[in-house]
C-alpha cells in the first residue's frame, strides 16, 4: 500500500510540473492561438474579440490555475482546433495509442525471443550472423521508411492489409481492428525487436555458463525445457525491463508512425495541437500522456514482481 | 498448465469468430453508392459564424446553402431564394424565399434567413468575417417569403458575400453547430471522428428533388499525402481533390486514375516590406521582380504545374485578370543589376523568411534566393514556423522579404482590397492613392466599367511592385477513372453532389 501510496503523490506532483512547463512553453513559443485561427484573412479587431472569447487575455497564472482546478473537476475544457470538448477527443484517441503501443511491443517480444535464443544458442553460426544483420539493420531503418515499405508492399501489391486508417474493435470486431493495426505495429516493432533479440541473445548466453543449467541438464531434462523454462525465466527480467521502457517511448509518441498510417491517435493530435497553440488540448494530452506512462510503469513492476519474486513492491 | 490451455483455445475461437463475422457480415450500403475522399487536415468548426478553415468550407459546401451560391465558372445561382431584384440605387435586394426543408425536418422560414443574416454580421458572434458584411444596413422580411436588404451603399461583391459560407442560412433555434451542423443542402452531417473522417449521408427531401448517385461520403483525414496516394493506388480512397504536386509523377501514368489539372485561383506573392529600407526604394523592388525567372520557379518548386502571375489577379478569374501585364518587369536580370546599381544598393543584402510546413513556398523561396544571387543580391534564407509568420510577419510587419500564398475569393474587390492603404491585412505596407481610389470606386460601378477599374489596379500593383506576384500553382484533383463529374471552382471547394461512379 505503502508503495502505492507514494506513487500517486510522486504522480500529482510530476503532473503539476509538467503541465506548468508545458504551460510555460506555450507561453513562451511565438504565435497566437487567435492569429493562428484567422490566419491570413485576420484583422485585429477580430483578433482581439476572439482573444477575448478564447480567455486569452486574462494573466497567465490565472489561466492556468483556472485550467487545472477544472481537470480536477474532469473539464479539459474545449479545444480551439477542433471546436470540440478535449476529454471527447482524449477517450477517441487513447484506445487507438494504446493498443498501437502494446500490439507493437508483444509483435518486437514474439520475434526477438526466438530469434535471440536461437542466436545464443546456435552462436557464432550462419544462424547467429543472420540475427546480427537482422538486428543492425533492424536498428538502423527508420520506421516511417519501413512503414512505407510495409505499405507498397502488403496493402497496395498484396492487397492483405489496408494502407492506413483505424477501425475500433467495438464498431467492425477484431478482424480489421487488427488488420488495420498491424503494419503501423510491425513497422514500431522491427526496431525495437533487433535490440530485444540482442537482450536476448546476451542475457541467455550468459544464463547458459550457470550452475543451475548444468544441473537441469545433467538431471535430463529435455534440451527445449531447459532453455524456455530455466534459462529464458532468468533472462526475462532483463527482456521485461526493456520491454517496459520501449511500452512507455511508445505511448509517449509515435507521432510520424501515426502520420504514416492516417492513426487518429494521440501523437496526431499533439502535433496539430502545438502547431495551433491549442493550449488547452496540448496540456490535457501531456496529463494523459503521463497518466499512460505511470500505468505501465506499474503493469511492468509487477510482472517483474511475479517473474522474479526477489524484486518486490515494496 | 490446463487453465493456461483453455485460456488459448478461448483466444483462438474468438479470433477466428470475430474474423468470420466480419467476413459474412451483411453489408447495407451498396459500395458503389459510397464515395471515400482524401483530405488532409480536420475541419475546424462547422459553424459558419466561426469556421476559418478552407478544409471545412470544402465539405460544408455540400452541408449548407445561403439565399444564392458559388458556381464552378465563378459566378452566383440562386440557392434558398429562386430569384432577387436590385433597385437601380443598387442598394436594395429583395429575395424570394423557395420552400425548403432543413435536415432536421424543419421548414426554412424567413426568421431564419433574418437570423442568420444579423449573426454574420455581428463582429461580436462572427469574429473576422463580419466586416465583409458590414456594408448590411438592414435586414426586412417584407411577407412570408420575401427578405429586403438594404446596403449602406452600391456594393459591388455582394451577392458573392452572400454565396459565401459565412453567410450560410440554418434554423434559428439550432444550438452546437461547430460539431453539429443542421442545412438545406444535398448532404447532411452524420459523424465527426477527429484525425478520421467526417461521415455526409444524402439528404432526400433536397428541394431541388434530384438524388445525388452517392449515399455516402467519407472525408477521410489522411495527413501524409504519401499515405493518401497509396491508398488512392489501392482503391481506399477514390478522389484525392488538391494533390501536392510532388506526386503527379505517382500517378499520372497510373492506369486506374486520372488527373484533372485546374487552376488554384491561389496568388503566391513575395511580399517586400515596401515600408523599410531600401524596399521603400520602387526601384529596388522592381529590380528584385526584373530578377526572377517566374516559369523557372514554377518548374523547381511546382514540378510545371502552374501558371505564371503578373498582378494579384489569377488567369481563373477570367473575367477580371489583365493578361496584357506579362510585359511589364519581365525577366531581365541586366536591367535589374543597372537599376540596383542607379539606386546605390549594388550589395544588397536582407534577411528571407518562409513559412513551414509550406513546401510550395519554401522550396520557391529558395529557388528566388538563388536568382536574387545572380544580380548580386546576398539573401540570407530563415525558415519561420507558421505560428511565429502570423504573428511576427503578418500581424506586427517585423520583416524584409517573405513569401506566401493568398487564397482566392470569388470577387475582384474582395482580392484586391488588401493592398489598400489602410487594410489592416496590407502587411505589404503598399501605400498608392490611385491605387485606393480605384478599389472605392470598383464597389460602386458594375459592367465594364468595373472591369477596367479592376485592370487599372492590377497595373499599378504590377508596375509599383507591391510584391512580386509568381505563379499560381494548379489545383491537382486525383481521382479513380470511374469517378464522373469533378468540377474545379475557384474557391476551395468539393460538389460531391455532381460526383457519380
Amino acid at each position: 500500500m505503502k508503495y502505492y501510496a507514494r506513487k500517486t503523490i510522486s504522480f500529482v506532483v510530476s503532473l503539476f510540473v509538467i503541465t506548468a512547463i508545458t504551460f510555460g512553453a506555450l507561453q513562451i513559443l511565438p504565435g497566437d492561438p487567435a492569429l493562428l485561427v484567422l490566419g491570413t484573412e485576420g484583422d485585429p479587431m477580430a483578433v482581439e474579440i476572439l482573444r477575448e472569447k478564447l480567455g486569452l487575455d486574462d494573466p497567465p497564472l490565472t489561466r492556468y490555475f483556472k485550467w487545472i482546478s477544472g481537470v480536477f473537476k474532469g473539464d479539459f475544457g474545449e479545444s480551439i482546433r477542433y471546436s470540440t470538448p478535449v476529454s471527447v477527443l482524449l477517450k477517441n484517441a487513447i484506445p487507438v495509442t494504446l493498443s498501437l503501443a502494446f500490439f507493437s511491443v508483444l509483435l518486437a517480444v514474439l520475434i526477438a525471443i526466438p530469434l535471440g535464443i536461437t542466436c545464443a544458442v546456435k552462436k557464432g553460426s550462419a544462424w547467429d550472423s543472420f540475427g546480427l544483420i537482422f538486428s543492425q539493420l533492424g536498428m538502423a531503418m527508420p520506421p516511417f521508411w519501413l512503414g512505407i515499405l510495409l505499405i507498397n508492399f502488403f496493402a497496395v501489391k498484396l492487397g492483405l492489409f489496408p494502407p492506413g486508417g483505424f477501425v475500433s474493435v467495438t464498431t467492425t470486431g477484431v478482424g480489421p481492428f487488427l488488420s488495420s493495426l498491424f503494419l503501423p505495429a510491425l513497422a514500431l516493432s522491427l526496431p525495437r525487436a533487433a535490440i530485444l533479440a540482442r537482450m536476448v541473445r546476451a542475457s541467455i548466453l550468459q544464463t547458459l555458463d550457470q550452475d543451475y543449467i548444468r544441473t537441469a541438464r545433467s538431471k535430463g531434462l529435455p534440451h527445449y525445457l531447459v532453455l524456455y523454462k530455466h534459462a529464458l525465466r532468468n533472462a526475462s527480467v532483463n527482456i521485461f525491463t526493456v520491454a517496459g521502457i520501449q511500452l512507455t517511448q511508445l505511448l509517449a509518441g509515435t507521432i510520424v508512425i501515426e502520420q504514416v498510417f492516417s492513426l487518429p491517435g494521440l501523437g496526431q493530435l499533439l502535433l496539430n495541437g502545438v502547431l495551433q497553440r491549442d493550449l488547452p488540448l496540448v496540456q490535457g494530452l501531456v496529463v494523459v500522456g503521463a497518466g499512460l506512462i505511470l500505468f505501465s510503469n506499474l503493469i511492468f513492476d509487477s510482472i517483474l514482481g511475479v517473474i522474479d519474486p526477489r524484486i518486490r513492491l515494496d | 498448465m490446463k487453465t493456461n490451455r483453455v485460456i488459448i483455445i478461448a483466444l483462438v475461437v474468438l479470433l477466428v469468430a470475430g474474423g468470420a463475422y466480419y467476413l459474412f457480415q451483411g453489408k447495407n450500403v451498396d459500395n458503389s453508392r459510397v464515395i471515400n475522399i482524401a483530405i488532409e487536415t480536420d475541419p475546424d468548426s462547422f459553424d459558419p459564424n466561426q469556421s476559418v478553415a478552407a478544409a471545412t468550407v470544402e465539405i460544408a459546401f455540400n452541408i449548407y446553402e445561403g439565399l444564392v451560391k458559388a458556381t464552378a465558372d465563378g459566378n452566383v445561382v440562386g440557392a434558398l431564394a429562386t430569384h432577387w431584384e436590385v433597385d437601380e440605387t443598387e442598394t436594395v435586394y429583395t429575395f424570394y424565399l423557395r420552400e425548403a426543408i432543413f435536415h432536421n425536418g424543419q421548414p426554412l422560414t424567413v426568421e431564419d434567413v433574418v437570423n442568420a443574416l444579423e449573426r454574420v454580421r455581428d463582429p461580436q458572434i462572427a469574429q473576422g468575417k463580419a466586416d465583409e458584411y458590414q456594408v448590411i444596413e438592414s435586414i426586412t422580411p417584407l411577407d412570408e417569403n420575401t427578405i429586403q436588404i438594404k446596403l449602406s451603399q452600391p456594393y459591388g461583391p455582394f451577392l458573392f458575400n452572400l454565396a459565401d459560407f459565412a453567410a450560410s442560412i440554418y434554423p434559428k433555434d439550432a444550438t452546437g453547430l461547430d460539431a453539429n451542423p443542421i442545412g438545406t443542402g444535398p448532404y447532411k452531417f452524420e459523424e465527426w471522428r477527429a484525425n478520421q473522417y467526417v461521415k455526409l449521408v444524402r439528404f432526400d427531401d433536397h428541394w431541388s428533388g434530384e438524388q445525388p448517385h452517392f449515399e455516402e461520403v467519407y472525408f477521410k483525414i489522411i495527413p501524409e499525402m504519401a499515405s493518401a496516394v497509396i491508398s488512392l493506388k489501392a482503391g481506399h480512397v477514390d478522389l484525392i481533390p488538391r494533390l501536392d504536386p510532388s506526386f503527379h509523377h505517382q500517378v499520372v501514368d497510373e492506369e486506374d486514375l486520372k488527373v484533372i489539372p485546374g487552376p488554384m485561383n491561389l496568388v503566391q506573392i513575395i511580399a517586400l516590406n515596401n515600408s523599410r529600407p531600401p524596399f521603400n526604394d520602387p526601384r529596388v523592388r522592381q529590380a528584385l521582380a526584373l530578377a526572377i525567372d517566374k516559369q523557372e520557379v514554377i518548374t523547381g518548386a511546382a514540378w510545371g504545374l502552374g501558371d505564371p502571375l503578373y498582378s494579384a489577379i489569377s488567369p481563373a478569374m477570367a473575367t477580371f485578370f489583365n493578361e496584357e501585364l506579362a510585359e511589364v518587369n519581365a525577366y531581365d536580370p541586366e536591367r535589374a543589376k543597372a537599376l540596383l546599381e542607379e539606386a546605390g544598393y549594388s550589395n544588397l543584402s536582407f534577411t528571407f523568411e518562409l513559412p513551414a510546413p509550406y513546401p510550395l513556398h519554401v522550396n520557391a523561396g529558395e529557388i528566388v534566393a538563388q536568382q536574387w544571387a545572380k544580380i548580386g543580391v546576398d539573401v540570407e534564407i530563415r525558415i519561420v514556423e507558421w505560428g511565429t509568420w502570423l504573428e511576427r510577419i503578418y500581424s506586427q510587419r517585423d520583416y524584409d522579404a517573405t513569401i506566401v500564398g493568398l487564397a482566392g475569393r470569388m470577387d475582384p474587390h474582395l482580392i484586391l482590397v488588401r493592398y489598400q492603404t489602410n487594410s489592416s491585412r496590407n502587411f505589404f505596407n503598399f501605400k498608392n492613392e490611385r491605387y485606393d481610389e480605384l478599389i472605392a470606386q470598383g464597389l460602386v460601378t458594375s459592367g465594364e466599367e468595373r472591369i477596367a477599374i479592376y485592370h487599372e489596379a492590377q497595373e499599378i500593383l504590377a508596375k509599383e511592385v507591391a510584391g512580386v506576384f509568381v505563379m499560381d500553382p494548379n489545383q491537382l484533383a486525383v481521382m479513380q477513372k470511374d469517378i464522373q463529374g469533378w468540377l474545379n471552382y475557384p474557391i476551395y471547394v468539393v460538389d460531391v453532389a455532381k460526383l457519380s461512379r
